[in-house]
């Protein structure tokens, strides 16, 4: 009730904001892409600790983009950290296909949690740069979000973190899609 | 003897942690480097450190290793000793710094081979060449890696491809004169002669390049690190850093004064050891221990040697079996070894000694330490393993010590300065949390009510039994600890600027780790101002008085707040490029309260901490346990028909008192409020007596 008044009310200002939280294993490209989206650069940079905050701009749309440190063994300390969550980004590093499996199941895992029940998915194939990265579609096929998410709407969408190939797409695939909502 | 174990060692080691190149590497660069490396130390550089490199010269021409070390070991400034004294034969020796501060290696990710042969050159120049220079000049060339830098031209496509790249810093290069004027006429010495060596270089045919890399390390500060990131530029680190140079220069001297009053040696300009603790050393050390001695005082203050002298071999041990876990192929320990893997190129990308040389499979020799360090610690310490952030911890060290030192102080920090942080479970970090949250509480109030307020808006949202108890933000944690468990885990690197870092490191082993709790409280109190700028004035009315439909408004606003205030913790450590900002503004002022603060204190807290914790789990674990018996509650009544009767009640009696047992526990939980020592050292005040002595002060 109160969220579709707050949410009236940013349509009728035209401005909307939204929580994202952006996931994937480790040296999947999170913290690259964040920094490529906020200051259009490549910053070098190390595994994340913690997390990294940045509000991102984009078509009247505020995004709150939050990127959480990879290693398995840190997911519980912001496991419990992130309700209202609009909508989630997953982050697969496309060439590395012996963690692929390891990356489904941790997508799995996030996606059938409570908090994440309405949350719109949006799956980053990253590093299509590199040679041997598996296609977006190949991706997709692989981990059969079609048959298995029945609530959430999903998307896979092939990036380039470097280049910033596919990360406006992506972005504007959520503002479109959380719109209708 | 040492060094014969560790070639032995470690060359398996490299084979067999996956990077089957890299032994190839190692073979192929001892042969083109072991006349290089002898050549390097007849070189001016490392004036002082004559005597170590006399006696490691033979080890030199043999040693795998210590040559493979040499082609990163251009002794420069205050920078790394690179592991010398592991390799170099006497063993037990300290770190090799020589005193000079200036002029990097210039290693920059594809230049160790430029340095060889500037090296070289510069040799010829300056001093008279060793007999073997004619060799070593053929070595270099012949080292097929010298092709590699007319290709480095093509940076753009490198900065491309390779995410650990600078290469698009690499346009404005130009000579930075400020750099040199510091410390003593030595450094001139060193300036002029680098210079020489420059100009030398450009009779040879790549000297464009040369040149052009050599400049580059302008780019890196004192330790090798990039001096411009997203929140410094290179030009504000240039105007800070002229002053703060000076200012190295003076406690420097000053620290010479000390030592020698005390009667403590300086050899070769490395004290090994150093005063007993004092107010004064106390003070001395936290304005700075110079850069080049960080390696011994670290060491020192936190008794390393100790531990090391109890652990004769241990770690040459432990390189052994890292030897053979191939043959083992223990499971559980491959998946530490993957994710160290992983971890190992991205440490410190930013910093000249961790990165690769372009378009070549050569592993920096940092590297290679560092991934024999953690795998070992991994060995060494199966309850914590490889947590990530202590690849910074080893990588910083690194910089300052050998691999073995590193390696002890690795376990040390684990187990005494940051006991439990890095465990499996994590149970450190969120005792720690909990700890500066209860300082945060004690000594920056303000700042508690906006955390306090936005961890209300958060729980609400979250039902919880417990909801009521006062200490809850103790069991679940408010968000903001996500930022400040990175502080923590990480000893602040990447999280203050590399100056800031050293000088709370340096405080850490002398003081214990008491001090991470005041620097996290200096920090703060610094930034408290950003902090409590936007915070919604208005949130107090809007909660308590407005309808539905705007208080939804003031939770977007709440919102707004956090998030602006998660930016402020996370950006602001990030400026802080002047150490004194939270020295002088903070620590040195005794008025402020929170630098009442000091260990005891900080060992009681992580106590109650970590009993509380203890406490809401067990008392979560009852209530869960009754929760999840509650539904069995109706389908028990065939149960009860089959003699089930006593049990059931029980879980009845218990269901119905749930409530007021809640209420039970969360008084008796709330009320064991820890008690901070106040005023006069060594009067404790009790909370209920101070609160009804302000009654009979209120009546009177």
């Amino acid at each position: 009730m109160g969220s579709s008044v707050s949410k009236a009310l940013g349509k009728l200002f035209g401005s909307r904001e939204m929580k994202i939280l952006m996931l994937g294993l480790d040296n999947a490209g999170k913290t690259t892409i964040l920094y490529k989206l906020k200051l259009n650069k490549i910053k070098t940079s190390a595994p994340t600790v913690g997390f990294n905050v940045e509000t991102v701009s984009f078509k009247n749309v505020k995004f709150n983009m939050w990127d959480v440190g990879g290693q398995e063994r840190l997911r519980p300390l912001w496991r419990h950290y992130f309700p209202g969550t609009t909508s989630l980004i997953f982050v697969i590093d496309s060439q590395d296909k012996d963690r692929l499996n390891e990356a489904k199941e941790e997508l799995y895992s996030i996606i059938s949690e409570k908090e994440m029940e309405n949350v719109v998915l949006l799956v980053w194939a990253n590093k299509q740069d590199l040679k041997g990265a598996l296609k977006p579609q190949e991706i997709s096929d692989f981990l059969e979000l079609g048959d298995n998410l029945k609530n959430q709407m999903w998307c896979v969408i092939g990036s380039n973190a470097l280049a910033g190939q596919g990360l406006v797409e992506g972005l504007s695939w959520i503002s479109t899609n959380t719109a209708k909502k | 003897m040492r060094e014969g174990d560790m070639q032995g060692y470690v060359e398996p080691s490299a084979i067999r942690m996956k990077v089957s190149k890299s032994f190839d590497d190692d073979s192929s660069l001892s042969k083109n480097n072991s006349n290089v490396t002898s050549g390097d130390f007849d070189s001016g550089v490392g004036m002082n450190t004559r005597k170590n490199q006399v006696a490691s010269q033979n080890i030199t021409m043999n040693n795998p290793i210590y040559s493979m070390k040499a082609k990163f070991g251009i002794r420069s400034p205050s920078v790394p000793n690179f592991q010398d004294s592991l390799y170099s034969g006497n063993n037990n020796s300290t770190p090799i710094l020589n005193n000079s501060r200036r002029f990097d290696p210039g290693i920059n990710k594809n230049e160790s081979n430029n340095m060889d042969t500037r090296k070289y050159w510069k040799e010829n120049a300056d001093v008279d060449s060793a007999k073997e220079t004619p060799i070593d000049n053929n070595k270099t060339h012949d080292d097929p890696a010298m092709s590699v830098i007319d290709l480095y031209n093509d940076d753009d496509g490198y900065s491309r491809n390779n995410r650990s790249s600078m290469g698009h810093q690499l346009e404005d290069y130009h000579l930075e004169s400020d750099d040199e004027e510091d410390e003593d006429s030595e450094n001139n010495h060193e300036s002029s002669e680098m210079l020489a060596a420059v100009s030398n270089a450009e009779f040879l045919p790549k000297s464009i390049t040369l040149n052009r890399k050599e400049l580059n390390t302008e780019h890196c500060d004192r330790y090798g690190f990039k001096k411009k990131n997203n929140y410094v530029s290179e030009e504000t680190y240039n105007a800070w850093w002229e002053d703060y140079s000076g200012y190295c220069i003076r406690r420097k001297h000053k620290w010479l004064l000390l030592l020698q009053k005390s009667g403590l040696p300086v050899h070769n300009d490395i004290p090994v050891r150093f005063p007993p603790h004092s107010e004064k050393l106390k003070r001395y050390v936290r304005k700075g221990i110079p850069a080049e001695w960080r390696g011994n005082a670290w060491w020192y203050f936190a008794r390393g040697q100790e531990k090391l002298n109890k652990n004769k071999d241990v770690y040459s041990n432990l390189l052994l079996k890292m030897g053979n876990l191939e043959d083992e192929t223990q499971k559980g320990k491959i998946q530490d070894l993957d994710v160290i893997e992983r971890d190992l190129n991205r440490t410190f990308p930013d910093n000249i000694h961790f990165q690769k040389e372009a378009f070549s499979t050569k592993e920096p020799v940092m590297i290679k330490s560092l991934r024999r360090v953690l795998v070992a610690f991994s060995l060494y310490n199966t309850k914590i393993g490889y947590c990530q952030s202590m690849n910074f911890l080893a990588g910083l060290l690194l910089l300052f010590m050998d691999e073995e030192k590193t390696f002890w102080m690795l376990v040390i920090i684990t187990s005494r300065y940051l006991p439990g942080v890095h465990n499996v479970n994590l149970e450190g970090v969120n005792i720690d949390q909990g700890v500066l949250l209860l300082c945060i509480r004690e000594y920056l109030p303000e700042l508690w009510t906006e955390i306090e307020s936005s961890y209300n808006g958060y729980t609400k949202n979250t039902p919880n039994n417990s909801a009521n108890s006062k200490n809850l933000f103790l069991l679940k944690l408010p968000p903001i600890t996500l930022c400040t468990a990175s502080w923590f885990m990480s000893c602040f690197i990447g999280v203050l600027p590399i100056e800031t870092t050293l000088r709370i490191w340096d405080c850490m082993f002398y003081e214990d780790s008491h001090f991470l709790f005041k620097a996290s409280l200096a920090i703060f109190k610094i930034c408290e101002p950003d902090l409590l700028k936007g915070k919604p004035s208005h949130r107090s009315f809007s909660q308590y008085s407005l309808t539905n439909t705007k208080q939804h408004r003031s939770n977007a606003c709440q919102d707004d707040y956090d998030m602006q205030m998660f930016q402020v913790i996370q950006t602001f450590p990030k400026t802080i490029i002047d150490p004194n900002d939270i020295f002088e503004k903070v620590i040195f002022k005794r008025r402020l309260q929170l630098n009442r603060l000091d260990q005891n204190e900080i060992d009681k807290c992580r106590k109650y901490v970590a009993v509380q914790r203890q406490k809401h789990k067990n008392y979560d674990d009852i209530i869960g346990k009754l929760g999840n018996t509650s539904p069995f509650d109706e389908k028990s009544d065939e149960q009860n028909l089959h003699g089930g009767k006593f049990i059931d009640n029980s879980i009845n009696i218990l269901g119905k008192d749930l409530k007021m047992t809640s209420e039970m526990v969360n008084e008796a939980l709330s009320s064991e409020v820890y008690d901070f020592k106040r005023g006069f050292s060594g009067v404790n005040w009790n909370n209920s007596i101070k609160e009804r002595v302000k009654h009979m002060r209120k009546k009177k």
